[in-house]
């Protein structure tokens, strides 16, 4: 928690006719969080955000930006927020400056500080040199991060970016979330959504884990595992290793499990930053030679099939998720 | 309101920046007017009409007088010839048209029994073809009424004593000239071949016609962006920024009626700069038909794009009623040639108000009195459709 709630969502439902979109839905995000709304498709995040933009009513519950509630306060609510839809949501034929000009004055930016501001924008995501270039002459990338930049024309409290790195390269996909690590780090409220794990462990302070239009989780990548009894695993592979070590491993309070197989050892624990150093300076002091460690850490995926029984990524999402996680890390 | 102007300034920006507008807009209506000059006898107007004049074998007398009666009308081309060649001579189109002298007509005229003279037609001549029917028409008329005088003469003559033969000749000769005369008559003749001339400039009529059929396809692009915008996702983007719905329709609206009347200005120019049309000497009449006709397309596109619910759909449907209304309007074809029962019909489109008092400009030099009837139709027409589409796109949330 960082600042003060900027955006309360409180029993928000949605419904088209028989289908159930948004399921009682309550979540606080404060000043300065990138908070993630991580799920599969069809979980209820872009429903979420639409409510939360003033696109669509909700059916239930309430929804509040800045104080101003989206459903009597549309207009002022809608001035505090930018969003950056997941199409590219940009008039192809007008150029990028053309483009940015526009939704400024959609946002009632003042003709006066307008170029300043897109200058600044242009600069900010790295297109200064092609203002006077067509959307359509842009690569991918590029038009993503006009994209982005057109969410940002006036300055909002709040950023919506929902699921920006869909069908994008791993280079591009990188500079995106860099990006918004930068204007986060500004000191800009971020709502992300995503069906990628990686992205949330990546970008987000807090993340709230929706599916079939519920929320079934909300918190810290830590607290959420913690939550879900997930420790870390360490293998060791030593020579040298005798039961010594093992006796004294399981004495300590964060190890939750201790296995050897001969030179192998598996530790589990609940503590992987502070108990990585003692164990590897207790094997050397202890005669053994230490071959290789491998620090296996509970992620959201561990998460997310323990509340539902099933894995986020599906099939399909497999060779993505490969070249985000190359990405993230590259 | 501010924020509505630029939507629309947006909207024109970038229709003007699309080739494929300016094609819609300029290029096909001049391109199609041009042919259909050409094809119908260049580029200014109807020069020459070809006739086959066929007599009755025992008519050399009203052969000869009906030839000399073509040849008073410099338009015609006449040349007399057997029906065989005549026939020929139309089939191939070397002819528009061939008229066919009944045995047995002057007989028939003096003695007021029936008679046809019958008029063969190219099909492809439609005006040319049509212009000699109506001359047809006119000398028919007047050997009627020369049959009629000619009777009274005989009738009077013959109550007193018989008429010899060389007499009767002498009665139907000076009967001819009188005929002759009276379908020559030179004040009339020129005033009227005059007028005749300015009715048949094939550019003059398609030109306008061609204006509103094109206006309609460049409004129903336009109007179909409605729909682009809701299926690129900037629609969501400006309902998510302080911008009413209310304000994007106003903006949608402002922006076709400026491209409307952007376009039919700008035809209206290039016909006058290209096929020598002349308006007329009514210049705010002109310019007041051309605004009304651009808020009537763009009001109709509109209504269109909002019974539609994509552009897809806005595309298809909107072509095959533009089509339509077109065809039953006369804007791809000289309407005043169909029936009247067909005429009433063509009352209920937009294209036939918008031709009819474009005509009236061109072809009768009309002021605003003069379309005013034109021009209240189609700004109720324009109100109408206005009205159905705000209705329409509010409440069956077209665009949500």
């Amino acid at each position: 928690m960082r600042g003060e709630p900027i955006i309360e969502v409180d029993g928000l439902v949605k419904r088209y006719g028989q289908l159930v979109a948004v399921d009682a839905v309550s979540f606080v995000v404060n000043e300065g969080e990138i908070f993630g709304l991580l799920g599969p498709n069809g979980a209820g995040k872009t429903t979420t955000i639409s409510v939360l933009s003033c696109l669509t009513p909700p059916t239930a519950g309430t929804a509040k930006i800045a104080g101003l509630d989206v459903t009597r306060n549309s207009l002022a609510a809608r001035s505090k927020i930018g969003v950056v839809p997941q199409e590219i949501a940009l008039y192809p034929t007008l150029t990028a400056r053309d483009n940015l000009v526009f939704w400024g004055r959609m946002y009632g930016v003042p003709e006066r500080t307008l170029a300043e501001r897109i200058d600044e924008l242009l600069s900010v995501v790295q297109l200064a040199e092609r203002a006077g270039g067509r959307i359509d002459t842009f690569s991918g990338g590029m038009k993503r991060r006009i994209n982005i930049a057109a969410g940002l024309i006036h300055r909002p409290d709040v950023l919506f970016l929902d699921e920006p790195t869909v069908g994008i390269d791993p280079q591009t996909r990188r500079s995106i979330l860099d990006l918004v690590k930068d204007l986060n780090a500004s000191g800009l409220t971020v709502l992300y959504t995503t069906h990628y794990l990686e992205e949330a462990e990546f970008l987000c302070d807090r993340v709230g884990i929706m599916d079939e239009g519920k929320m079934l989780a909300i918190g810290t990548r830590a607290e959420l595992t913690t939550s879900i009894g997930a420790t870390t695993s360490i293998d060791v592979r030593a020579d040298g290793l005798d039961d010594s070590i093992v006796d004294w491993l399981s004495s300590l309070e964060q190890v939750t499990d201790v296995a050897r197989d001969g030179d192998d050892l598996t530790i589990n624990t609940t503590a992987e930053a502070n108990l990585l150093p003692v164990i590897v300076e207790r094997l050397a002091a202890g005669g053994a030679k230490v071959h290789s460690v491998d620090v296996k850490v509970p992620n959201l995926e561990s998460v997310f099939l323990h509340l539902t029984g099933k894995s986020l990524r599906d099939e399909g999402d497999q060779d993505a998720a490969a070249t985000k996680t190359n990405a993230l890390h590259g | 309101m501010m924020k509505a102007l630029h939507i629309a300034i947006k909207d024109l920006r970038i229709r003007i920046r699309d080739r494929n507008t300016l094609v819609l807009m300029l290029l096909l209506p001049i391109g199609l007017t041009a042919i259909i000059g050409f094809a119908f006898g260049g580029d200014s107007g109807i020069s020459s009409i070809g006739v086959a004049l066929v007599g009755p074998e025992d008519g050399d007398l009203l052969t000869n007088a009906a030839a000399g009666l073509l040849s008073q009308v410099e338009l015609f081309d006449a040349e007399v010839t057997t029906e065989d060649e005549a026939r020929e001579a139309v089939a191939s189109g070397r002819k528009s048209a061939a008229i066919v002298l009944p045995e047995g007509l002057i007989d028939a005229v003096l003695e007021g029994a029936p008679a046809e003279i019958a008029v063969l037609q190219d099909p492809a001549s439609g005006i040319k073809a049509r212009i000699v029917e109506t001359m047809v028409e006119r000398f028919a008329t007047s050997a009627s009424a020369g049959g009629i005088v000619g009777r009274a003469i005989f009738d009077a003559v013959e109550a007193e004593r018989p008429i010899t033969e060389a007499e009767r000749w002498q009665l139907t000769g000076w009967m001819f000239q009188w005929m002759y005369e009276t379908w020559s008559e030179p004040a009339i003749a020129i005033e009227e071949a005059e007028a005749e001339t300015r009715d048949v400039d094939v550019h003059s009529y398609f030109a306008p016609s061609f204006a509103v059929l094109f206006l309609l396809f460049t409004m129903l692009a336009s109007a179909k962006t409605i729909h682009e915008e809701r299926e690129s996702g900037t629609y969501g983007r400006l309902m998510a920024s302080p911008v009413g719905r209310s304000t994007f329709i106003a903006g949608k609206l402002m922006g076709s009626y400026a491209l409307a009347a952007v376009q039919v200005l700008l035809l209206i120019v290039l016909g006058s700069l290209l096929f020598g049309i002349d308006w007329g000497s009514h210049p705010v009449a002109v310019i007041v038909m051309a605004l009304v006709t651009a808020a009537g397309a763009a009001s109709l596109a509109i209504v269109i794009a909002s019974v539609a619910r994509t552009a897809r759909q806005t595309d298809n449907v909107g072509t095959a009623f533009i089509l339509m209304m077109s065809l039953l309007g006369g804007s791809m074809w000289p309407i005043e040639q169909a029936p009247a029962s067909f005429q009433n019909v063509a009352r209920f489109t937009f294209n036939y108000w918008a031709h009819s008092g474009f005509k009236k400009l061109v072809f009768y030099d009309a002021g605003l009195a003069g379309i005013s009837q034109e021009i209240l139709i189609i700004l109720a027409m324009s109100i109408v459709f206005f009205g159905a589409s705000v209705l329409l796109l509010s409440r069956r949330q077209v665009l949500t």
